[in-house]
């Protein structure tokens, strides 16, 4: 598996990739949906899987010594990777918001705070994002766009759904913006990870699943 | 010892039946596929490769797909169709990546292939000729020692001096013990090189035999007339100017070229 997701990074990876990660940096802007933020980690995949296309790597990699199932799993684990890597930053960058923003530029009027709660959502909306995308994709790896489309639709309802919940009086503990209900948003980033774990890990065994019936 | 043994291979397109083929390869030999475009020589190597989801067993040195799919695919070496991937990477980059699949690799081998091939490996894939781009992907098959050469059309693209030298670097590769089967419409260069012919119509394997035996079998003879040819039992028969022309297998005639034998077994199919 390493050597493949060595070949990924080395091969295959997208310049874009890495000034998406950049992109953690929206919480600073205020009154921004920043949910978006996670949009740009589907983006990063949908421009690996392009630019790996374009380069005809993966009827090069099957040729390769490794079993043709192993070849999606590479590419979902470095998907994987830069989507921690983007929830890392975000919380990072969560946390100096917190420590250094006066009280009345944390409060979102546009979306969810930033807040611990809305990394749950933001994992949550990867791994919807992951289930929808690669299993199709792997289905035929010659369309990225039709795939891209289809998980993107899915990731702006979610949104859409997140932003609405906030009208409603039960979700205020965890659009609050300060440090009150800890517990509470601790556990919805919690079922967040776990989501998007399960999530991904169905939308790999799906991927796995469908590659194998693909002709190079 | 068997390099390559296929049982019962099937691939089922829409369109296109690959059906059923049974074929082996022996070690230290060279074998060519050769049939019209269309014939399934493609499909049969991908097939060979698990690039295909097909039906059959497929045996390589003795390890079976999908069973021992990395170790088989360590001892291939396989080139479909030129070099077309990472056209914005150097050589050595690709180079980089794929030797980290193979325990075996040999730096020093590739750096000399390189040399031997006037391959610079600063230079970007899309930088190279057609002819170049074969050379590196052979160095690449060379310095993971690849024991089993599976190569989809190397020759087509070619000027006539780069196939020559290909075929000059397969029968040295035979001298070192390697292992070839390799596809090709273009039968002047199995000619040369091939010990033994594989030929594939629509699908089907028609013949598997030595190079020697399927040539010296046929002659091709001319006749006056259809009838005449008729009463000799010609094989695919054929009008051409000032008269007829068919395979025989008596004395008759003069000896065929492996095109010749091709194009009338082809014409007595598609008769039939």
């Amino acid at each position: 598996m390493r050597p493949l997701i060595q070949k990924e990074l080395s091969l295959c990876l997208h310049p874009t990739e890495i000034v998406f990660l950049c992109f953690a940096a929206l919480v600073f802007v205020p009154n921004y949906p920043y949910e978006v933020i996670f949009f740009f980690a589907g983006l990063s995949a949908f421009f690996h899987c392009m630019s790996a296309r374009e380069n005809g790597d993966l009827a090069f990699t099957c040729a390769l010594p490794v079993r043709k199932r192993d070849v999606p799993l590479a590419r979902i684990a470095v998907a994987v990777l830069f989507q921690c890597i983007l929830l890392l930053l975000t919380a990072l960058c969560i946390a100096v918001k917190q420590l250094t923003f006066p009280a009345e530029l944390l409060v979102n009027r546009a979306g969810n705070s930033a807040n611990l709660a809305f990394c749950g959502f933001g994992a949550l909306l990867s791994g919807a994002f992951n289930l929808a995308f690669f299993p199709m994709y792997y289905k035929d790896p010659n369309k990225v766009g039709v795939p891209f489309v289809v998980s993107s639709a899915v990731q702006f309802a979610l949104i859409a759904v997140m932003v609405a919940l906030r009208q409603f009086p039960f979700y205020a503990p965890l659009a609050s913006s300060d440090l009150s209900h800890c517990g509470m948003k601790l556990a919805v980033l919690l079922g967040g990870l776990a989501l998007y774990c399960a999530l991904t890990a169905l939308s790999a065994w799906l991927s796995m699943k469908r590659f194998e019936r693909v002709d190079l | 010892m068997y390099a390559l043994e296929v049982e019962n291979l099937k691939k089922v397109y829409r369109n296109f039946t690959l059906g059923g083929l049974s074929f082996s390869v022996e070690a230290g030999t060279i074998a060519g596929l050769v049939g019209r475009n269309g014939a399934g020589k493609s499909t049969t190597l991908k097939s060979v490769m698990g690039l295909v989801s097909s039906e059959g067993t497929v045996k390589v040195f003795g390890k079976e797909f999908p069973k021992d799919e990395s170790a088989a695919k360590e001892a291939i070496g396989y080139v479909g169709g030129g070099f077309r991937f990472y056209p914005n990477r150097s050589l050595s980059a690709v180079a980089k990546a794929v030797a980290r699949f193979y325990p075996h690799w040999d730096g020093q081998a590739f750096r000399r292939d390189c040399e031997e091939f006037a391959l610079v490996p600063t230079k970007k894939v899309r930088e190279l000729s057609e002819g170049m781009k074969l050379k590196f992907s052979l160095a690449l098959a060379l310095s993971h020692g690849a024991k089993l050469l599976l190569l989809d059309e190397p020759t087509s693209g070619l000027d006539p001096l780069s196939r020559e030298d290909l075929c000059d670097a397969l029968l040295s590769l035979k001298a070192r013990g390697v292992t070839v089967l390799f596809s090709t419409h273009i039968t002047a260069d199995l000619m040369r090189v091939a010990d033994k012919i594989l030929y594939l119509a629509n699908g089907t394997l028609l013949a598997d035999e030595p190079l020697a035996g399927l040539v010296g079998r046929y002659r091709l003879a001319r006749f006056s007339s259809a009838d005449e040819a008729k009463a000799a039992n010609a094989i695919g028969v054929k009008a051409v100017k000032d008269g007829f022309e068919g395979l025989v297998t008596g004395l008759r005639g003069r000896e065929a070229t492996l095109d010749e034998i091709i194009i009338h077994l082809e014409w007595e199919r598609r008769r039939a």
